[in-house]
């Protein structure tokens, strides 16, 4: 090439595709508008789990059946706040539709039982996958198995043997999540969609700026122009990439603006997504808002048309998106080496910033060096393509 | 001025397909030189290799002077092309889809707002200057691109096939256009298919088929060499002799 790269042609380019992104006000509210709404839908779904959680927690009500059965059992649970209600006969129907979470059973053989000194049983009836019944169950389970413990202290004591004998382990649980980790559970969530936003933010703008743009039949005269493909590429993914980096802002505004401003339930989750929280979101997910539209950018400028660039990309965010997943159902602790992986590496930090820790700087500096070096070879290799006689 | 030498173009894995075959001429400046042949023929093809879009397997081609492989860049400076990609940006007006070209070109504000108030006369497009060209007409739309490959105000026009889908006033607005780039000492090539609308037009004609040079002369030596009524049917009379040719081979 005889002629210099320019960064006045790069910048030319850039603000025409600006130009050209933002007057397209209806694709554009489609990329800004979502990460403000579906945010605070987010987390609205969210408290509204919690508070419905904690409140069956506290007044938790038992379907029975055979009340009379055991007397001193019903005396235990109503001391215990629990509201004791009649069982229906289609109660197994109404477990299966969740309109009751655990029904109890004390048969008919229960005095006798207890008279002979034999083991007498109840029958807990519930359905382990509804998520909603699992605080429920957890209860019932609990509170009778306290009962079960007192009622063997007492026999023993009548016994005259100490309670310790048949309790030789005693356990003292000291839990080391802070209240803020506790609600990280659920936060990462957050940390999930807002990687998502930004997976997908400039999506639209990468591929019409592409292969919308071979469509329109205008790529070609832009290649006949002194730009070299260089700053052709560059320029265009300077343009998605402002468009990525908007979104990822509005999304993040969004959740800060809901959990300044909503109620938080009355037993909230005391987490925070203040401004440091919003910082170190901005700072974690930065190199990824970059990365991103110089992938889907270099994926439509492989494609004869739009539609072929969309099947692309889908394929990209399915298996980027897949990473978080994994990442929230592997039980294990992460490896090391996770740090070093685009988007699974992000994903890391995020949780890391929602329970309230500053980043590991090795973790961070992973998080600049990778998706920072895959961008420069994703821009290179499209304007590769961009020169090549095959992209005509 | 533009000189061809021994052009050679291959398309296909092992370059099976010859796409332009041994091409040699001359266009020379002040003039319109017509390219003729029946589609598939190679005039595409040609004109890529010209603008710089595609490489030549050999032979070699200057255009303004300047070698369109090693110097790549100048050629560029030197050449307007209407290509058969002639897409604009629907949602830039016409003036901004002019002036963005201009822009990359690197032209000053000043020299830019020059030229588009030249081109739009001259093309006679100032009522569609500031409205997006989504929804333009075929015709307006030419007269975009049209502008836009000018924009620079280059000494060599290449033109592939601008006369495809315009109606007869859009066809005889860009002759008139053409002619004045011709009388301002300007090198056009000029591609069609159609006999009468280079014999309309152009100087001299070239006739491309299958890749291959049949003819090379002015409109006159045309008319000269050939016994039939009309152009049209000598034009017809040239591909079927090359093709009688062909099949002896």
């Amino acid at each position: 090439m005889n002629v210099r790269f320019s960064w006045r042609r790069i910048f030319i380019i850039l603000r025409k595709e600006c130009l050209d992104a933002f007057r397209d006000r209806r694709t554009l509210l489609m990329i800004l508008l979502p990460p403000l709404i579906v945010g605070p839908l987010l987390l609205i779904l969210i408290f509204n789990l919690v508070a419905t959680q904690s409140e069956r927690a506290q007044t938790l009500s038992l379907a029975v059946q055979g009340n009379a059965n055991a007397p001193a059992l019903i005396a235990f649970l109503e001391r215990q706040q629990v509201t004791i209600k009649p069982l229906p006969d289609d109660y197994e129907a109404q477990i299966r539709r969740g309109h009751i979470d655990v029904a109890l059973i004390i048969p008919k053989t229960f005095p006798a039982d207890v008279a002979a000194g034999r083991a007498a049983s109840v029958q807990l009836v519930y359905d382990r996958s509804r998520d909603r019944a699992l605080v429920a169950i957890a209860q019932t389970e609990h509170l009778l198995a306290a009962y079960g413990q007192e009622w063997g202290k007492m026999r023993l004591l009548l016994r005259g043997i100490a309670p310790e004998v048949a309790a030789p382990l005693k356990i003292d649980a000291i839990n080391l999540a802070t209240p803020q980790q506790s609600g990280a559970l659920l936060l990462s969530l957050i940390a999930f969609y807002a990687l998502f936003a930004t997976l997908t933010g400039g999506m639209a703008v990468a591929l019409d700026a592409s292969a919308g743009e071979r469509e329109r039949q205008s790529l070609q005269p832009l290649s006949i122009t002194p730009a070299l493909p260089f700053e052709i590429v560059t320029g265009k993914w300077a343009a998605t990439a402002i468009v990525n980096v908007i979104a990822l802002l509005l999304t993040l505004t969004g959740f800060y603006l809901t959990l300044r401003f909503t109620p938080l339930p009355a037993i909230g989750m005391p987490f925070l997504f203040g401004l440091p929280e919003v910082a170190r979101f901005s700072v974690t997910l930065l190199p990824i808002a970059l990365l991103l539209p110089a992938l889907h950018f270099y994926v439509g400028i492989h494609s004869r048309s739009v539609r072929e660039a969309q099947a692309g990309t889908s394929v990209l965010l399915l298996l980027f998106s897949l990473l978080p997943i994994t990442q929230m159902l592997l039980q294990q602790r992460e490896p090391d080496w996770i740090a070093a992986v685009p988007v699974a590496g992000h994903y890391s930090l995020l949780v890391h910033a929602l329970r309230g820790e500053m980043l590991p700087d090795a973790g961070l500096a992973w998080a600049y060096a990778v998706p920072l070096a895959l961008l420069f070879l994703v821009l290179i290799a499209a304007a590769r393509r961009l020169n090549s006689e095959a992209s005509l | 001025m533009i000189e061809l030498t021994h052009l050679c173009k291959r398309f296909g894995k092992r370059g099976e397909i010859s796409a332009v075959a041994d091409v040699s001429f001359c266009a020379p400046t002040g003039q319109i030189t017509g390219l003729l042949g029946p589609n598939g023929a190679g005039k595409t093809t040609l004109l890529r290799m010209l603008s710089t879009l595609l490489v030549p397997d050999e032979g070699s081609a200057r255009v303004a002077g300047f070698d369109v492989v090693t110097e790549r860049q100048q050629v560029r400076r030197h050449i307007g092309v209407l290509s058969d990609a002639r897409g604009l940006y629907p949602r830039l007006s016409a003036v901004e889809n002019i002036a963005y070209f201009g822009a990359l070109y690197g032209m000053s504000a000043r020299a830019l707002n020059e030229r588009i108030s030249l081109l739009l006369g001259m093309l006679d497009m100032r009522a569609l200057a500031h409205r997006k060209t989504e929804g333009f007409s075929q015709g307006e739309r030419m007269k975009v691109a049209i502008a836009r490959a000018l924009i620079h105000d280059p000494p060599v026009v290449l033109l592939d096939e601008p006369t495809n889908g315009l109606d007869v006033m859009s066809v005889r607005l860009l002759r008139g256009f053409l002619r004045l780039l011709r009388d301002q000492g300007k090198c056009l090539i000029f591609s069609s298919h159609v006999m009468s609308e280079v014999a309309a037009l152009c100087d001299t004609i070239v006739v491309l088929n299958r890749g291959r040079l049949l003819v090379q002369g002015t409109v006159d030596d045309f008319r000269s060499q050939t016994t039939r009524a009309s152009l049209e049917d000598a034009f017809f009379a040239l591909l079927e002799d090359d093709e009688q040719k062909r099949s002896v081979i």
